[in-house]
């Protein structure tokens, strides 16, 4: 049976690639398009000042999508409620699975802002004492963990002091090759003394600030310098290639279709103490949220 | 996407980013359109027989071409506004009906 997808989840998608593509904007001018943050907990939004789920426990588990996505990329195909959020809940015991999403067109600083602040607000308002919090971030998702972390400790956050395990599959902590050649693509055409040349390079140059960030991977505001990642949290990184030999030059040249596997690694970040790291060749960007070996290895790691 | 004006305010959405998109792209057009004619056009200027021709078809060209450009860029910008004020007018009724 082929499965059709409903009006409101194509109007979501459409909301989703459109504040993707041009988020920041569509904030300003007030567009009913820009995806508000919302966390979600079985599929039903929850309300920060009173978040009532089915079965809170004392674990959170927050999976965070990343560009143009919704929270739905971390289902497994034809398993609508299985993401890997839920099967740590189902090892863990205890644990709620929850999900995020969120207008990926702003600067990743703003989303890390509200993220640190939306947990706070979690953490406060939870049915039961919080005890542990697992992040996981998809792609731009895991560098708006590292912001959120970030500003969670700068102002004192609770849930910041919790030591949260944070995951960053397939994040661009040094950015992407693909956001890198749009970079560099609109900045030669607006050089071009030939005016047709240089519209295209405007047209390219209006894709938003979150776009942008993702050509160094920034994820904290413009002017600070590099930041530490979270002391005393737990940080595992995940990344995939698409061809199955690790030195294939696909994998060379374009790594997991999006994101280098050095860049998934933060190669050039300095300082950086890992918990954990997994390689998954023959695993693209998109597959990685949601895929039966990543699971398991989040389960061996986090268990 | 939950009820009628919140659908209603979906589809404004749309129709405001739609229209601000050929408001921006008939600038942009037009820009692509009259720099790439240029190109033809410094070719018959440089040519004594064809450039006192060419200066007048150039004249007229352009200007007929930025008129047409000009009026779809208005009018998707009209179209953008009016999509905008209403959007905001459904979400200030939808706002004093939630606090009333």
């Amino acid at each position: 049976m082929v499965s059709v997808p409903s009006a409101g989840r194509v109007q979501q998608h459409i909301s989703a690639i459109a504040s993707g593509f041009l988020g920041d904007w569509l904030e300003h001018r007030g567009n009913p398009l820009a995806v508000p943050m919302t966390v979600f907990a079985d599929g039903e939004a929850l309300d920060l000042q009173n978040p009532q789920p089915a079965a809170p426990g004392s674990v959170l588990c927050l999976s965070i999508h990343g560009l143009m996505e919704l929270e739905s990329v971390w289902d497994f195909p034809a398993k609508p409620d299985e993401h890997y959020g839920s099967h740590l809940a189902n090892t863990l015991g205890d644990t709620s699975a929850l999900k995020l999403r969120f207008n990926t067109g702003r600067p990743i600083y703003r989303n890390g802002q509200d993220l640190a602040a939306l947990l706070e607000r979690l953490v406060s308002n939870w049915p039961v004492p919080v005890k542990r919090i697992v992040l996981i971030g998809h792609s731009m998702g895991g560098l708006v963990i590292r912001s959120a972390c970030h500003y969670g400790a700068a102002n004192d956050h609770r849930w910041a002091s919790l030591n949260p395990d944070c995951v960053y599959i397939g994040s661009p902590h040094d950015g992407s090759w693909l956001a890198v050649g749009a970079h560099k693509a609109a900045g030669w055409l607006n050089r071009v003394p030939r005016d047709y040349l240089k519209v295209v390079g405007e047209v390219i140059d209006l894709r938003s600030e979150g776009i942008r960030n993702l050509s160094r991977g920034d994820a904290f505001e413009p002017g600070t310098s590099d930041q530490p990642l979270l002391h005393g949290a737990r940080h595992y990184v995940i990344s995939g290639l698409l061809a199955r030999g690790e030195r294939h030059p696909v994998n060379v040249l374009f790594g997991d279709a999006l994101v280098h596997q050095s860049s998934a690694r933060g190669d050039r970040r300095e300082g950086w103490e890992l918990a954990g790291i997994a390689s998954f060749p023959g695993v693209d960007h998109i597959r990685l949220a949601h895929h039966p070996l990543v699971s398991q290895q989040l389960q061996e790691w986090l268990e | 996407m939950k009820g009628p004006d919140n659908n209603t305010q979906w589809w404004l959405g749309v129709a405001e980013l739609l229209a601000q998109g050929m408001h921006h792209g008939a600038v942009k057009l037009k820009r692509v359109h009259l720099s790439i004619a240029d190109e033809s056009f410094r070719v018959l200027d440089a040519i004594p027989a064809t450039r006192p021709g060419s200066r007048l078809v150039r004249v007229c060209h352009h200007g007929i071409a930025r008129v047409s450009y000009d009026s779809v860029s208005l009018a998707g910008r009209v179209i953008a506004e009016g999509a905008a004020s209403a959007g905001a007018r459904l979400a200030m009724r939808r706002q004093d009906m939630t606090e009333t």
